[in-house]
Parts: C-alpha cells; structure tokens; sequence
C-alpha cells in the first residue's frame, strides 16, 4: 500500500503497461510451458491416457547416443554458423548502407533467401548439391567435388551450414542496417576530417556505436541456428547415417509425428535450460563490453 | 550540411556479383514455376534450360487449386494484425522496460523472463497450446495472430531495448518538465523516434508469420480456413509433388512480402532522416 | 504526417482484420434435420474421389448428410483434433503404426457387428489383428484399400532386351547380372529420403520374416539378430546393381530418373506410379513380387492397408455411422474410388486391378501377402535411418552392429509396451 503510493505517476505508467503484457505472455508462452515440463514426467504420447514415470524421461535422456550426436551436431552447426552469418551480415549490412547505386533493389534481392518456403530450398539445393555442384566437379577433374556433400556423413552438416547460413544472413543484415543507422552521419564527416582510414573508422567509431545490435545478432542467431530445424528437414532429414539430426529436429520428429511426446518433453527442457544459459552469458559478457566502450 | 554524394562504384559491382547466389537458385525455382511435370529431369542442362512453352498455366492452377485470393486474404490479415499489433504494444513494452532495466532489478528480471521465452521450443508448447486456444475458444485467426504476437515478442523486446539504448534520456526528461505524462511522452516522442526500429520488427515478424504453416495447421485445423502457406501443402502428398504448382504458387507468395521488404526499408531510410532533422 | 499516417494505417488493418475474425464463428447444426457423419480422410491426393462419393451419398440419402474432409497434414490434425476432444465420426487412415497407437489409447468403437466385416479378405483382417498390441476383442477398422510394393519395371527395356521377371533370389541376381552386362543399370534406389530405405527393406522382409515378428519379439519369443539377418544381408546385397552413392538421391530423384529409363528396375510401392507417370505419362510400368526366396514358394507379397475406416467411439450416430460405411463398401463405390486412385480392393470380389499390378494378381487372389514390417514399427524408433545407417557402414561386422542395435533400441522404444504385452502374458498364463 504505502510503496504504491509512493510510486511516481510515471512508474504506475510502466506498470500499468507491462502487466496486461505479462498476463498475455504468460498465458500463452509459460503456461503451456509448465504443462509440457508437466508431461516430461510422463510417458505422454500427446493423446490418449498416460503413466507418470518420475525422472525416467530426464535418466534415459542422458543415456542416449542418439540424443547426445544431436546436441553435438546442433552446437558444432551453431557455433560455425554464428561467426559466419555475423561476419557476413555485417559485412552485407555496410555494403548495403553505403553510398552505392541500386540500395534499394539490391537490399531486396539479399533478402529473398529468407522468404523462400522449405519445398524450394529443399528443391533447388537438393539439386545444387546432388547434380550441378559434381558435375562442375567432374569437369574441373576435382575429385572432392564430385560426390554431393548431402550424402556424406562427415560433410553433410556443411551442406546444411551454407542454406541454413544464406538464409540467415538476410535477416542479421536487417538487423544491422537499421543498427548502422543509428550512428550519425556527421560522426563520419568528423572521421573524414581526421583522415582516419575506412579500417580504424570502422574498428574505432562504426563498431562500438553498433554493439547493442551485435548483442542482438549475436543472441539472435545462436538462438537460430541452434534451434535449426527447417534446413534439416528440407534438405537431409537427419541423415545420411542420423549425422544431421538436430535437437529440434528431434524433439519435433519423435515429439510430434512419433509417440515420444514426453520424453522428448523432458528433451525440450533441458535444451531450453542450455540455450537461455548461453544467452545470458552472451549477454552479460557484451553487456560488459557495452558499459566499456 | 555538406554531404559527400559520391557513388562507391567498386562496392556496388562487388555487392551486384554477390547477387548470383540470390539469382542462380531464383531461375531454377522460377523455370521451374514454368515447367511442365514431363519436362523434369535429373540432367544438369535440361534442369536449367528454359521451358519448353512459357506459359502462365501453372500459374493459374497454383491460384485456383489454392484459392489464391482468399487463402492471400488470410495470410495477410494474420501478417499484418500481428504486425500492427507487435509494433504497438511490443514496442510500448520494450520501452517500459529499457527504461527502468538500468535502475530497477524487477524490470531486469521481467526483460530476462521474456527474452528467455524466445528459446522455448515450439513443440513443446503445441498441443497444450492447442488444447488451450480450443478452450478459449482461440481456434481461429484471432488465436494465431495472439499467438505469435506472444511467439516474437521476447525477440521485438529484445530488439526495442537495444534500440532504446541509442535514444538519450533527455529527451524525454525536457518533456516531462513540459508537463506531458509519461505515456504521451512516449507516443509523441519516442515512439516516432524508434521508426527504423518499427520497420525492422515489421520485416523480421513477417519473415516469421507469413511463411510459417505450424502454427495456423495446428491451430486452425478444421476453421476451413487456409493461408497461403497451409493452402501450398495441397501440391505435397505423402507420395509426389507437384514442383512445378508449388514453385508457382511459391514465386506467388514471394511478391508481396517482397513488396512489403521494399516499403520497409524506406521507412527506415526516412526514419533517419527525421532523425538527422531532429537532431 | 507521414507518422500519424503509419498510424492510421496500423488502426485501420487491425480493425479490419478483428472485424473478421468476429464474423467466422458460426456453428454448424444442420437445418435440415439430416443426421451429419464426418469422415476425416488422411489421402488428400484422394480428395476428387471422396468428394464424388460424397455427393453420390447425399443424393440417396435425405436423412444422412456425410461431410468427407481430406486435409493436408491430416496426421498432425487428426492427432490435435484428438487433444482437443473435436472427434469426427469416422476416420480413414493407414493400417500402420498410427492405428495401433489410436487404438491402444482406446480412441476406436467396436465395429463387429458390422455386417461388411465379413466381406474383408481374410488376409487383410489377420494384418489388422496383427496390428493390435495386445490381442483385442471385436473389430475395430473396415479395411478399404490396400497398396502392393515389390518392383517396379521398365516394360519395354524388359521387352526390348528379353529380360523376364525372376522368381527365385538367384533368379534376380542373375538378372541384375545380366542387366548390367547389357550396358543398363539394373536399379534405382535413391536413398536420400531415409523412409526409402524401408520399400526394398519391407518387401524382402516379408518373405524373410515372420508377419509378426515385432509381436513375437514383444512376447520375448525371439530376436530381430535372429529374424532379420537375411534380410540385412538381401538389403545390403543390392547395392552393387544401383547408381553409385544412393545416399545422394531422393525420392524424387529416383522416381524421374526411374521414369526417365535410367534404370531398369526400382523397389518401391505401387504409391509410386503416380509420380513416375506424372513426369513420363506413357511409361510402360509393370511390378513383380519381390523374389526374396530361393523358392518361388516361399514369397510373398508385401501388401499393406492403405486406407481403412474406424469409427470414434465418441459418435453418437452409430446408425447413420454404418450406413454410410455400407454405402462405402458398395461395389459401385469401391469402383469409383479404384478408377480415381488405383489400388486393391480389400472386399471380397472381382475388381479391376490397375495394368502396372497384374503381374502380382495370382498373389492378391491367393491372399499370399504379408504387411509392411514398418507398419509395426514405433517412427520414433527411425528404423529407416537405421537401415541408411547399416547401408553406409562399410565394415565387416555391419549386420552384426546394426542388428544388435536393432534389438536394443527396440527394447528402449518399446518399454512400455513390452511390459504390457509380457504382463497380459502372465495374466492369461495364469487364467490357463
């Protein structure tokens, strides 16, 4: 009673605007949480009757090698796939904001590899990889070309990196376009003047004026790429030989269309557990990097 | 202002070379969309050779075995009410929050909280989701666009702040001493401030909804009700697809999201220069 | 001007888009008094034929309005359909694991009494009592369509070359054999798409295998090492005869390359034709039982339910239920739905079988078929990953690792079941 009268009128404002957005969020994002943390005590099939098993879900989960390949997969892919797609988006973005002919149309071209549907993808790089890419290869006479790197087991998580990175790099540049366009454009001119070259403009003045939006980027497509599920199943399946299957891929396969839904349940907490503690430590480490600079 | 108006001819060869990647897998899909079911073939030459007949058949089937208009009418409707809807309130929120995470532990946990939703798998979350939404009587539309007004706000939010972070508190202090409240504050002054970062959410959610088939499928299931994407997977059966309708039907689907990417993107571009006015 | 604009434009899309949402939740009593079935189909490619069968049966019938949905993704429906306790009276699925599932959650009515049931082919009936987990009392699936999956030919390569159709294992490895000295290449496996693993796995397997072997495994009264060795070995034994690295191929691929007479054979269902034709509508196709056996005796014809109708034990319209399975086992309608979509009948009786499958007619007329061995396989499992899996293993005890594997991982997946099957055991040990 007596801290809410001693709230300012602004403070009841903020307060009056986040709680229906709590209340909203919690119902449809928490909620069905908890019921699913529920179901991975159980040996639920997503219909029909059940059996609570108590922690059989969560023991299995840590016995098995199918599980274990996938969480190896999943962050050998992320982990590639986040310095890639940061490297390239951000390159992509400062191309795309600086002074050349066409920005419009050519933003719009880079963005299209976000938009295209999973049956295309599949298609097209299906075709790319299977057909074009050993043929190519057997004309130049270089022999690691000419099998498709979709059916080898040791590269085909490769294949999977450069669609899953070349739709990624759209929606990252997006990102830090609108980030580049925070920093203003006398800072330039003021840079210019100085006869700093393009190397120490970016490093001294671009970069940190960006780092809330490599924060983002950097969560964003960790959170992405660990999350892979469209590419696999558009281009591999999981194979060949399991060598592909993702976490989501599986927790969605065996969850949804199999009968595991409980045990892939307990899959999906532990995974939820595991990326939000690698965001937070993104974030507070460049948190700090932020508050330095 | 002296402006420097030069034109970076090497960077804008460089970025048009770049563009092969886009293009090289754009005219296989878009041979294809023209292609007949007997001119397909596993032969390097043959795939990427032209059609046979351009015709704009398939086109004209994809849309009717579709129900192009009314499935568009959906899509659009559910696109464009999360957008509008997102941008509103996630921004709003985002704004509460950025505001009050440097100072107050409860808004840094309520922005932790959020975010953090952003990493829950979507199929845990499905069938209890269905089952909820059918008993709130959320088995529509509405419900979708409800559900993934909650599905992006943790990365809206996320975005929002980070924005926010970039606008000095000042502003909004002189305009306080002016005696608006906070909320108009916001609406006058800040939320016109963010508008590059409204089109960005606007580009990313729509990335995320309009091609999206899981959630309208499970959730609208028997509404009769279709979007675009959930009318596509008429070309795929457990046993054959139909590439050339799908194609078709998908460099359909393609132009106005694409559309949409070019008008956003000169929101953004405006936005800075009220900005640099401003500023 | 250009914010408030923004603005107004936001207000106005989203009035527009509440207004209508606020319009569609009409409900869905019938005013004309007619009792309503729902049928929920899961072969949208099936859609035209229902759709005719439909409206066949509401021109006939003025008390019963039958209403037949064939949605996209109807698995995924049908199972969130189910969460949400939305049941439609009748659903039109698969004799495959799905059905086993639904059945043990108890999701089905017994339909024994209804009078079609006697007019199933009696092998058709034993796949479906095989289906069940644990054996059941009553009939709980109206068999309506079965497929048939073996090899699929080039007629004319056969005829041009003088190649005939093998009988025995060694009969067909000669062929292939031959095949290859002709300059042609004898199969086409594309083996990208893991689930085709499974065709060539499944038509060997029934010749090779008990039809329940996943039953008998359950009961603890063998072992796949033991049941399965030769298939492994069979499976494997294909490899030479195909287009190098399979693993790159899919589906897809193999069906226009197939079509396109790359190859002279390819082991994959009936379901296939359609696609084949679709990129060569004139392809001469024909289609032999798989020859797993040295003797021809010993085969059999991997034929499975494609299509079979069970009724939720929620309906409340029982009557009208079977009336309108009646009307659908009527030979005029079975007609109707061979013409659209080809298949085997699962009634009793002369009906026209599609030309690609005449060659296993002496087989479907003699009832020498057995199901796909997948049918009892848990997906969860992803037996057809296993299989790629064991096909990429180049090491010499591959049959013995994957074989081993098999066992385990079956036992982990079906924990549950196993100990329901083993106690039902005891229980009826205990009543003898």
């Amino acid at each position: 009673m007596n801290r809410l009268k001693k709230m300012s009128n602004r403070d009841k404002t903020y307060w009056a605007i986040i709680i229906p957005v709590l209340i909203l969020f919690f119902t449809f994002n928490t909620l069905p949480m908890l019921k699913g943390f529920v179901y991975s005590f159980t040996n639920y099939r997503g219909y029909g009757s059940y059996e609570y098993v108590g922690l059989r879900n969560y023991i299995d989960l840590f016995s098995d090698a199918r599980v274990g390949k996938s969480y190896l997969f999943t962050f050998k892919y992320a982990l590639a796939g986040t310095v890639l797609v940061n490297v390239l988006s951000l390159i992509m973005a400062l191309g795309l904001n600086s002074r050349i002919r066409f920005k419009s149309a050519l933003r719009g071209i880079y963005f299209i590899p976000n938009v295209l549907g999973g049956l295309v993808i599949g298609y097209i790089f299906s075709f790319i990889f299977t057909y074009i890419i050993p043929a190519v290869g057997t004309a130049l006479n270089i022999g690691w070309l000419q099998n498709s790197i979709l059916a080898s087991e040791k590269n085909a998580w490769i294949g999977v990196l450069i669609v899953g990175v070349w739709q990624a790099v759209a929606m990252n540049t997006i990102i830090y376009i609108s980030g580049l366009q925070t920093v203003p454009e006398d800072v330039y001119e003021a840079c210019m003047l100085d006869g700093a070259n393009k190397w120490t403009e970016f490093f001294k003045v671009t970069l940190p004026l960006v780092v809330p939006f490599v924060t983002i980027n950097l969560v964003l497509s960790t959170k992405n790429l660990l999350m892979v599920f469209d590419q696999i199943m558009s281009l591999t399946k999981g194979g060949p030989a399991q060598s592909t299957e993702s976490i989501s891929y599986l927790i969605y396969r065996n969850g949804m269309d199999g009968g595991q839904f409980g045990f892939q349940s307990a899959n999906a907490v532990i995974f939820f557990l595991v990326i939000v503690a690698i965001s937070i430590f993104q974030m507070t480490v460049l948190g700090k990097k932020e508050e330095q600079l | 202002m002296k402006k420097d108006t030069r034109i970076n001819w090497v960077l804008t060869v460089l970025l048009i070379i770049g563009t092969i990647t886009v293009f090289f897998p754009l005219y296989m899909a878009f041979i294809i969309a023209f292609k007949q079911p007997s001119e397909m073939t596993n032969d390097v030459a043959g795939a990427l050779a032209f059609p046979a007949k351009w015709s704009l058949g398939n086109f004209a089937q994809a849309m009717e075995v579709t129900d192009f208009w009314h499935s568009l009418g959906n899509s659009l409707l559910i696109t464009l009410g999360t957008i509008g809807l997102a941008i509103l309130i996630h921004s709003v929120a985002g704004y509460a929050i950025g505001r009050n995470m440097a100072k107050k532990k409860s808004f840094r946990i309520i922005y932790l909280y959020i975010v953090s939703g952003m990493f829950v798998p979507f199929s845990i979350l499905m069938m209890p989701l269905v089952k909820q939404t059918a008993q709130m009587g959320l088995g529509n539309r509405l419900g979708v666009i409800l559900l993934y007004l909650v599905f992006y706000m943790p990365m809206n939010i996320l975005l929002y702040t980070g924005y926010l972070k970039n606008i000095p508190v000042v502003l909004e202090e002189a305009s306080g001493i002016d005696g608006a409240n906070t909320w108009k504050t916001y609406w006058r002054i800040i939320f016109p401030m963010m508008s590059p970062m409204h089109a960005t959410v606007a580009v990313l959610t729509a990335l995320g909804t309009w091609n999206d088939v899981m959630t309208p499928l499970v959730i609208m299931a028997g509404t009769g009700e279709n979007t675009l994407p959930l009318a596509q997977l008429n070309f795929q059966t457990q046993f054959g697809t139909n590439y050339n309708l799908a194609f078709a039907s998908y460099i359909l689907s393609l132009i106005p999201i694409l559309i949409f990417y070019i008008v956003c993107q000169k929101q953004i571009l405006s936005g800075v220069a009220n900005g640099a006015v401003k500023g | 001007m250009a914010k408030k604009k923004i603005s107004k434009c936001l207000l106005a899309a989203m009035a527009a888009a509440l207004s209508v949402i606020g319009l569609s939740g009409c409900g869905q009593e019938r005013a004309d008094g007619r009792t309503e079935v729902e049928l929920v189909s899961y072969k949208p490619e099936a859609v035209a034929a229902f759709e005719q069968i439909a409206e066949r049966f509401n021109e006939t019938h003025d008390d019963i309005h039958l209403t037949v949905n064939s949605p996209n993704e109807a698995m995924t429906i049908l199972k969130t359909r189910f969460v949400r306790e939305d049941y439609p009276d009748i659903v039109g699925i698969g004799g495959d694991n799905n059905y086993s599932n639904f059945l043990d959650a108890e999701l089905f009515m017994d339909i024994s009494d209804f009078q079609g049931i006697s007019e199933v082919k009696p092998a058709y009936m034993d796949m479906l009592k095989e289906l069940e987990y644990i054996p059941m009392e009553g009939t709980y699936a109206l068999p309506y369509m079965a497929n048939a999956a073996g090899i699929l030919y080039n007629r004319d390569l056969f005829a041009e070359h003088g190649w005939s159709v093998p009988q025995t294992w060694e009969e067909f490895l000669a062929l292939c054999e031959e095949i290859q000295g002709n300059g042609v290449q004898p199969l086409y496996l594309g083996y990208k798409d893991t689930w085709t693993c499974l065709a060539p796995w499944n038509a060997l397997a029934v010749g090779l295998a008990d039809s329940d072997t996943c039953n008998q495994v359950n009961r603890g009264e063998t072992t796949f090492e033991a049941a399965y060795r030769e298939t492994a070995e069979k499976v494997r034994a294909l490899l030479p005869y195909a287009e190098s690295n399979p693993y790159a191929y899919s589906y897809n691929d193999a069906c226009t390359a197939f079509a396109r007479g790359e190859a002279a054979m390819y082991p994959i269902g009936s379901y296939a034709i359609p696609q084949i034709k679709s990129v060569n509508p004139d392809m001469n196709i024909g289609s032999f039982v798989f020859p797993a056996n040295s003797d021809e005796a010993d085969n059999l014809l991997n034929s499975g339910i494609d299509l079979q109708f069970c009724v939720m034990k929620e309906s409340k319209n029982k009557e009208a239920v079977y009336e309108v399975l009646s009307f659908l086992y009527e030979d005029d309608t079975i007609n109707l739905y061979l013409s659209d979509q080809g298949g085997v009948a699962c009634k009793e009786g002369e009906f026209d079988l599609a030309v690609e499958l005449e060659d296993m007619a002496p087989y479907i007329q003699s009832g020498r078929m057995a199901d796909y061995q997948d049918h009892h396989y848990p997906s969860e499992m992803s037996v057809d990953a296993m299989i790629q899996t064991f096909l990429l293993d180049q090491s010499d005890n591959a049959v013995d690792t994957f074989l081993q594997r098999f066992d385990a991982d079956w036992k982990r997946y079906n924990r549950d079941l196993i100990r329901k099957v083993q106690q039902y055991q005891q229980e009826m040990g205990g009543a003898r």
